[in-house]
């Protein structure tokens, strides 16, 4: 039996029917038509489904839609401000961090993850917190580049903000 | 895309209802916490149950209750939350050091303490560092509650003796002694989403400073069909005076304590030697700490 269910996806709220059997990812990408959000391995090894839920980075095919009625879930499409990008997005861009791009919007979302928990990561923490999300291309490098730009571009419009 | 097998979905907002329903399913139904086990399996095809049976609703099962010194953790707590409770680092540091290497963050932002403990792989990180602990389980159905000790609770890989009404709902750990300390190693081919080719955790209680020890545990996982005592190599350090060599001893004893088995991600004859070189190194470890803790 179908159930209804309450997400809010990027501030904004739904109300949804849906059967018990159909993960976060495919309401994300199927009802709600946010196709940032993508299935790789759909068994919680490659991070490719990675959306924000109540704070923490998951992996949203290992994640029921009836499990996350009335959670909050900040999928890649509500990380920039309007026409403007994300500081980590820039960076993404600027290094180089993107190649075929099915890795980033998980990768983009556990880096903001990180820094919003840990504003100057270490190289060590970077790896370790982007370890859930696979990059078949990049050989990690430039997105671990990438991340620690955005930690210091973060930094300094902190800093202005400040003054 | 791999899709789920129809079912039913429950989610009892307290435990009496919780187990009024898993009565009523007679089997057919499992309990759901994080999922990240459940689902993969069900995926795979592996698991069709006609109901899940969410637990993520029922206050007091995701939290950790300091309570006479022994900690309550529920079981629905997330394995994240193990690794950042300042109590868990400090008192039960190889509990945290277990924590901290399961799965990948992302896993650990889902995946429960219970679920790690009810599935029994024979790989799973928490199990071998909860019975060095002497971990105790409480399993509640509508007709009571039991609590069993981790140590009688696997029986092989994905057997327990959880009845299948039984919901696992606490985890209970005593305070350590004093002049106690453990530690826990994880061999892999990487740090991050592996399942460990070897693991071991060691716990030992000294009688004083400079002491003999006066309880030993050696946790074997993944080279028997659940986590096993290295019980020869326990036998040899109680009553005696920590030395190097003692530890020596009974990590070249461990190595035949266990039942390694040749598979995709090591051979038995590896896993024997590799088992030698955790045990010395978590028994040097879990030393260290004794003699430094208060």
């Amino acid at each position: 039996m179908k159930k209804l269910i309450n997400l809010i996806v990027n501030n904004k709220s739904y109300e949804l029917l849906v059967a018990p059997n159909r993960t976060l990812t495919q309401v994300l990408r199927e009802d709600l038509n946010l196709l940032g959000t993508k299935e790789g391995c759909g068994i919680g090894d490659c991070g490719a489904c990675t959306v924000i839920l109540n704070g923490r980075p998951v992996n949203s095919c290992l994640i029921l839609a009836v499990q996350a009625n009335g959670c909050e879930i900040q999928t890649i499409e509500g990380v920039a401000d309007g026409k403007n990008l994300h500081p980590i997005q820039e960076a993404f861009i600027d290094y180089g961090a993107i190649q075929c791009g099915f890795c980033t919007p998980g990768m983009v979302l556990s880096a903001k993850t990180l820094l919003e928990r840990n504003p100057n990561p270490s190289e060590l923490e970077i790896r370790e917190a982007i370890s859930g999300n696979l990059c078949r291309c990049t050989g990690y490098q430039k997105i671990v580049e990438a991340i620690k730009a955005a930690s210091k571009k973060m930094k300094k419009k902190e800093e202005r903000l400040d003054e | 895309m791999l899709i789920l097998p129809k079912f039913d979905y429950e989610e009892p907002k307290d435990l009496s209802e919780a187990c009024k329903i898993m009565a009523d399913l007679k089997g057919k139904g499992k309990i759901i916490a994080g999922g990240t086990d459940i689902l993969v399996n069900m995926k795979k095809g592996l698991l069709a149950p006609s109901c899940l049976v969410s637990i993520g609703k029922i206050p007091g099962l995701s939290e950790i209750e300091p309570r006479n010194g022994s900690i309550f953790i529920g079981s629905n707590l997330i394995v994240a939350k193990l690794t950042e409770f300042d109590l868990i680092k400090k008192k039960y540091p190889i509990l945290y050091e277990a924590a901290s290497v399961l799965g990948s963050p992302l896993i650990r932002n889902r995946a429960t303490i219970g679920g790690n403990i009810v599935t029994a792989r024979p790989a799973a990180d928490l199990p071998p560092a909860l019975i060095a602990l002497s971990g105790k389980v409480k399993l509640k159905n509508r007709k009571g509650e039991r609590e069993v000790e981790l140590d009688k609770f696997f029986v092989g890989p994905g057997e327990t003796i959880i009845k299948e009404d039984e919901i696992l709902t606490n985890i209970v750990i005593d305070e350590p002694p004093p002049l106690s300390g453990g530690n826990y190693i994880k061999l892999g081919h990487r740090k991050a989403l592996e399942i460990a080719i070897v693991a071991v955790a060691s716990w030992i209680v000294l009688d004083k400073p400079d002491g003999v020890i006066k309880d030993a545990k050696i946790i074997l996982s993944s080279v028997a069909p659940k986590a096993i005592h290295a019980v020869s190599a326990e036998k040899i350090l109680i009553g005696e005076k920590p030395t190097n060599k003692l530890i020596e001893k009974a990590a070249s004893v461990a190595s035949n304590d266990c039942s390694p088995i040749d598979d995709i991600r090591g051979s038995a004859q590896y896993r024997r030697a590799m088992v030698e070189v955790l045990t010395k190194r978590t028994l040097t470890a879990a030393l260290k700490q004794a003699k430094n803790s208060k």
